[in-house]
């Protein structure tokens, strides 16, 4: 039996932990509002919810009653959304007590969490780096052990990537597994809410509850919740994929290193691994580039000063608030995005960028399913080609920023669930590696994960 | 590929986006560097037939990207008391406020 006074106690505790490393700018709740929410979720949640009295802090690109709702942007400075996410309510449901919202790229642009409105979030264990994007703050979180798990959302790799930089566990469902009713929508046809959690089991769990059909999202599939899988004795029966254009010359020694062990350790449990080929990877990153852009110039139109956050006022006519109001709400990389996707949409430029993407987009999937229809049931790559880099590194070359989701793209482009893990550390800074699974077979994603968590020495130096 | 501080303008105005004189230089020297990033896919061979993949329920799928006749028996200006450039023209929220008051 679930104790309501374990709750109140476990609620307290939460909030002590994520004031405490207030230092790394990972929670955009002040600590006054912080620790009285808690404390009344705690006093609300029914005791009978699977994850009754767990603390899961909420990436701030997903509404939440209580909190604002600010994608780390200027545009929505103070948003109060009316209405509940699906996701969020599904957790509260389950008795689950929202720790607050966390700091993000603004509008989930950029893979670093410098493009916040409300400051860069730093890396938990080395401040003069930076925790991946664009759920950083949720993984941030996670890893200096204020929370046992956390919401992000992904488009390109922004769960996965800022897991592997922190050291934490990050699983983006297969498109349709999870409701996006309530996620501020940036690239429709690939957003996805995914969980960030310190072990396999902690972010599966949550997983599970937010998963299943929504009346709310005509994009979300008509399926029951996923079931959690049972830790595997073994590996045997699985056919793992190592596809090679995951691991080309340049990649980083240590993390070429670290997957190395896991590979053999892979072997080791049981799993048949076999080289495979996905030709058309190199491909994703200016695919991706073309199809995320142009989607958010669009979803980003409704920003207009008209209908939500602060108005920039002053102007003579309509056109001139919707202008100024974007040009002064918007930070450079979104308007970089928004310019951009209008380009590749524009007239003359629409079969060029736009239609050969949405072409390009096809031929990855296709490679996908050639993999898989050849006997693959899983594919294991890393999930970044280096630890978490400097801070600043990357701000002034936005392709560099890009290519540091050169690996985590592919999966959301082609719709399918993804995973990543520890799986050793360079210098101290966690690596991770990733598995990616058929579409609608998380189960099998995280049998495997808790197979390779189980014995791969995640904290050791590769 | 190579954008120039006109073209960066005109989508601006298309993207209702106001963009700082002072910032041209930089925004179009990064457009440039991105779509000259992005032209790669132009060589790839993919045949025409290659349909767009759309992830999602076979219920839901992009609508064909057309121009349709306006689905109004009369236009909307016929709808209010004033219309200009596409915007029905209203009194300002606080011309009521001065009157309540």
């Amino acid at each position: 039996m679930n104790d309501p006074s374990q709750a109140l106690a476990d609620a307290k505790a939460a909030a002590d932990r994520i004031v405490k490393a207030k230092r790394l700018n990972a929670s955009l709740t002040p600590a006054k509002e912080l620790r009285k929410s808690l404390l009344a979720a705690a006093a609300a949640a029914h005791p009978s919810g699977v994850l009754y009295g767990m603390a899961v802090a909420v990436k701030d690109t997903i509404c939440t009653l209580e909190f604002t709702t600010t994608c780390g942007s200027k545009i929505l400075e103070g948003y109060r959304s009316p209405y509940d996410a699906t996701a969020v309510a599904k957790l509260r449901a389950a008795g689950a007590l929202i720790a607050g919202k966390t700091n993000c790229d603004e509008v989930a642009m950029g893979s670093s969490t410098e493009h916040s409105a409300f400051g860069r979030t730093l890396h938990p264990f080395d401040r003069t780096r930076v925790p991946g994007g664009s759920s950083g703050g949720s993984a941030a979180l996670v890893a200096a052990g204020a929370v046992p798990a956390a919401l992000g959302s992904e488009t390109g790799g922004s769960v996965r990537q800022p897991a592997s930089f922190c050291g934490v566990v990050g699983i983006k469902p297969t498109y349709g597994r999870v409701s996006r009713s309530g996620l501020v929508a940036f690239g429709s046809s690939l957003d996805q809410i995914g969980v960030l959690g310190r072990s396999v089991h902690d972010a599966a769990r949550v997983l599970s509850v937010i998963s299943g059909r929504d009346a709310r999202d005509a994009t979300c599939e008509d399926r029951d919740s996923l079931r959690l899988p049972t830790v595997p004795e073994s590996l045997q029966g699985f056919v793992i994929g190592i596809p090679k254009e995951y691991f080309p010359a340049d990649l980083d020694p240590a993390v070429r290193r670290a997957c190395d062990r896991v590979i053999r350790l892979l072997k080791e449990q049981g799993a048949a691994v076999r080289e495979v080929s996905l030709p058309h990877t190199a491909y994703a990153v200016p695919t991706y580039y073309v199809v995320a852009p142009a989607e958010a110039s669009s979803n980003l139109a409704r920003y207009d000063g008209a209908r939500y956050g602060p108005r920039f006022d002053g102007a003579t006519d309509v056109r001139a608030l919707y202008r100024a109001t974007r040009g002064a709400g918007f930070g450079a990389e979104v308007r970089r995005r928004i310019l951009l996707g209008t380009y590749v949409l524009s007239s003359g430029y629409y079969d060029a960028y736009y239609r050969k993407a949405q072409q390009m987009r096809a031929l990855i999937a296709q490679d996908f399913r050639n993999a898989f229809d050849r006997g693959v049931d899983l594919l294991f790559t890393p999930t970044t080609p280096t630890p978490a880099f400097k801070a600043g590194e990357k701000l002034a070359d936005p392709v560099a920023m890009y290519l540091s989701d050169c690996f985590t793209v592919t999966a959301n482009l082609a719709g399918l669930p993804a995973l990543s893990l520890p799986i050793g550390r360079c210098k101290g800074l966690p690596i991770g590696g990733q598995l990616i699974g058929q579409a609608f077979l998380e189960d099998e994603l995280i049998e495997a994960a808790y197979a390779i968590e189980r014995v791969v020495p995640a904290v050791e130096e590769a | 590929m190579s954008v120039t501080h006109d073209e960066v303008r005109h989508i601006a105005r298309l993207a209702e986006l106001d963009v700082a004189e002072e910032t041209l230089e930089v925004l179009a020297a990064e457009m440039s560097s991105i779509l000259a990033y992005i032209a790669q896919i132009s060589g790839v061979p993919a045949s025409e037939g290659v349909k767009p993949f759309v992830p999602g329920p076979d219920a839901v799928r992009f609508r064909a990207d057309e121009v349709k006749p306006w689905p109004l028996a009369f236009g909307p200006e016929r709808l209010a008391p004033a219309f200009k450039d596409g915007f029905f023209l209203v009194p300002k929220l606080g011309a009521f406020e001065d009157a309540d008051a």
